[in-house]
């Protein structure tokens, strides 16, 4: 694995885009996962939030999240997909190469296999034209998709060459979920790979797992699971996956620090991973 | 109008029924218009409205579009000129818009004026268009939007048994699986076996359309291709004829040049017009559809 293999993510950085693009790049990192508030939120507006992104030679690694999309149908259905349309504009806008999009939560989202696939077949056509991938991915809460295994049974499903699956530590982690899953993955269908831990063993609920995801997270070497998190990456390498990782890590302390402290942090556990990845598969020396 | 055209077979859900019209667009008309010539079409109609010309030959529509606005500015003034939209004949057009709008299609905005057709469309590849026709064979879609050009001749024949054969359409790298899918879901096309290609550019992945009338070539960019400029767009029209060698010549003897050098040599197969101001090119495809 290389430095250029992974994405700092504007999430876990406070401050205006351009601050955050500044300290991502002076890093060392290559690329950036962005998020539509970095965009649509910017004082001067989209065009110049675009202009920042291309300005900062970072390559852009993906953009997020289309939220409660599957499952839904009329009026409903209709609102979505002009949110995504307007998701997808803008990760074209920005040149970014994949949008994420959690599995519903939604309590008016029917879990029903075929209209899931049906309305992600839809996102993914939408796409198309765009140069835009769509990555799902299973939220830990999500409402029928929750499990690594689910969204790759549903990316599998589709069969469609513009959709494919992001794998997310924290997720397959905070849900006891089995890495084993990512045996059966077809790993050109990974699209996206996000890392994040978190400070203690085990969640208890589905309340405790929402907070912790969206306030508690910590990079990789940071947490309690760093053998999960590091078999997770194995795996997907030994699988082939050649794809992007980014740090998907939301956590309110980080927040609150010098932009170029997290980005060290975040630094310190890209040379963890490489670390940990590289120990494991030197070759065996065998006597004689 | 039979019962078997309002009821398309499942392979062929819209209804498709070959090619209605190839739109380029352009900043240089005249000299697009002369091209056009050379290669046997001859302009027939003037749009009401917009700065539109209708070309034909045989059973080819050809229009040609320099209305302002319509093509994206090249950097520092360059002629620009591009194969815009391709509109396919369906068996319902407003029933083709909403059944691939449904399925994931970009609707456009309409763009006709006042006792105007309104041509239900799609957005596809880079900055081109897809449209829907049904009317082609109760009344033409030209009679309410063009005037005739007096003095010429509305069915000019065609040069050759000259006819449409496909288009080609770039994509950028790595990118061919997602367009075979566009295609493929959004009108049924069908991929055809790896290595099977028709004239003389044989690269890329060629799709059949379900009526099994017109073809679309999908190409990505060379891998010596270093920093040429690559988009994604129609890139060109592929013509048709039973008689390739009797086409050459009489497009030769018209001022048409064929490149004739490297892999891309003029057989019987197909041969490749140079490239001419614009980056248009034009190919010849043996091929019995205008039979």
């Amino acid at each position: 694995m290389r430095l250029t293999d992974f994405g700092m993510d504007t999430i876990t950085l406070a401050g205006p885009l351009e601050a955050k693009l500044r300290a991502i790049r002076a890093a060392g990192f290559t690329q950036v996962m962005l998020s539509a508030r970095d965009v649509v939120g910017h004082p001067d507006g989209e065009p110049a939030a675009v202009a920042a992104v291309r300005a900062s030679g970072l390559r852009v690694t993906g953009f997020q999240v289309l939220r409660d999309f599957e499952g839904l149908s009329g009026h409903l259905h209709e609102y979505k997909i002009d949110v995504a349309k307007s998701m997808l504009q803008l990760a074209h806008a920005l040149g970014a190469p994949v949008l994420l999009v959690c599995s519903s939560t939604s309590t008016h989202a029917t879990g029903e296999i075929e209209s899931v696939v049906a309305d992600l077949r839809k996102l993914a056509t939408l796409a198309v034209p765009l140069r835009v991938r769509v990555a799902y991915e299973a939220l830990s809460w999500g409402r029928h998709a929750h499990q690594l295994a689910h969204a790759w049974s549903i990316v599998e499903r589709a069969g469609h060459a513009n959709l494919g699956l992001c794998v997310d530590s924290f997720h397959t982690l905070a849900n006891e979920g089995a890495i084993d899953t990512l045996d059966i993955v077809d790993p050109a269908k990974v699209f996206l790979a996000q890392l994040s831990d978190f400070l203690w063993q085990r969640i208890h609920s589905r309340e405790e797992r929402i907070e912790t995801a969206r306030h508690l997270r910590v990079f990789p070497g940071e947490g309690v699971h760093n053998d999960l998190v590091a078999e997770l990456v194995r795996r997907l390498q030994r699988r082939g996956y050649a794809g992007d990782y980014s740090f998907e890590v939301f956590n309110d302390d980080y927040g609150q620090m010098p932009l170029a402290s997290v980005c060290e942090r975040a630094m310190r556990s890209v040379n963890w991973i490489a670390g940990r990845l590289a120990r494991r598969s030197l070759p065996v020396l065998r006597e004689g | 109008m039979t019962v078997s055209e309002r009821n398309p077979t499942p392979s062929n859900r819209l209804g498709l029924d070959g090619l209605e019209f190839v739109e380029f667009t352009t900043t240089q008309p005249l000299v697009l218009g002369a091209l056009l010539e050379k290669m046997g079409f001859r302009a027939v109609a003037r749009h009401r409205s917009r700065e539109v010309l209708l070309y034909r030959q045989g059973g080819m529509n050809l229009v040609v579009n320099a209305h302002p606005g319509v093509v994206r500015a090249a950097a520092g003034d360059e002629p620009v000129t591009a194969v815009g939209a391709m509109a396919f004949r369906v068996a319902d057009a407003g029933e083709a818009h909403r059944q691939t709008v449904a399925l994931g299609a970009w609707d456009l905005p309409s763009r006709a004026a006042a006792m105007e057709l309104i041509i239900p469309g799609i957005r596809g590849a880079g900055d081109s268009h897809i449209y829907f026709v049904d009317r082609h064979r109760d009344f033409s879609i030209y009679d309410v939007d063009f005037t005739p050009i007096v003095g010429a001749d509305p069915h000019p024949p065609a040069l050759a048994g000259l006819h449409y054969f496909g288009l080609v359409q770039t994509a950028f790298p790595e990118r061919t699986a997602a367009w075979l899918e566009f295609y493929q879901s959004l009108f049924g096309f069908t991929v055809l076996p790896s290595g099977q290609f028709f004239g003389v550019v044989n690269k890329g992945v060629l799709l059949e359309s379900p009526c099994r009338k017109f073809f679309l070539q999908l190409i990505e960019p060379p891998d010596d291709s270093g920093d040429v400029a690559w988009e994604e767009g129609l890139l060109r029209i592929g013509l048709g004829t039973a008689t390739v060698p009797a086409a050459i010549v009489a497009l030769q003897a018209r001022g048409i040049v064929f490149v004739d050098r490297g892999p891309i040599r003029s057989t019987d197969r197909g041969a490749l017009t140079q490239l001419y101001p614009g980056g248009v090119s034009f190919e010849l495809v043996h091929s019995e559809l205008g039979a």
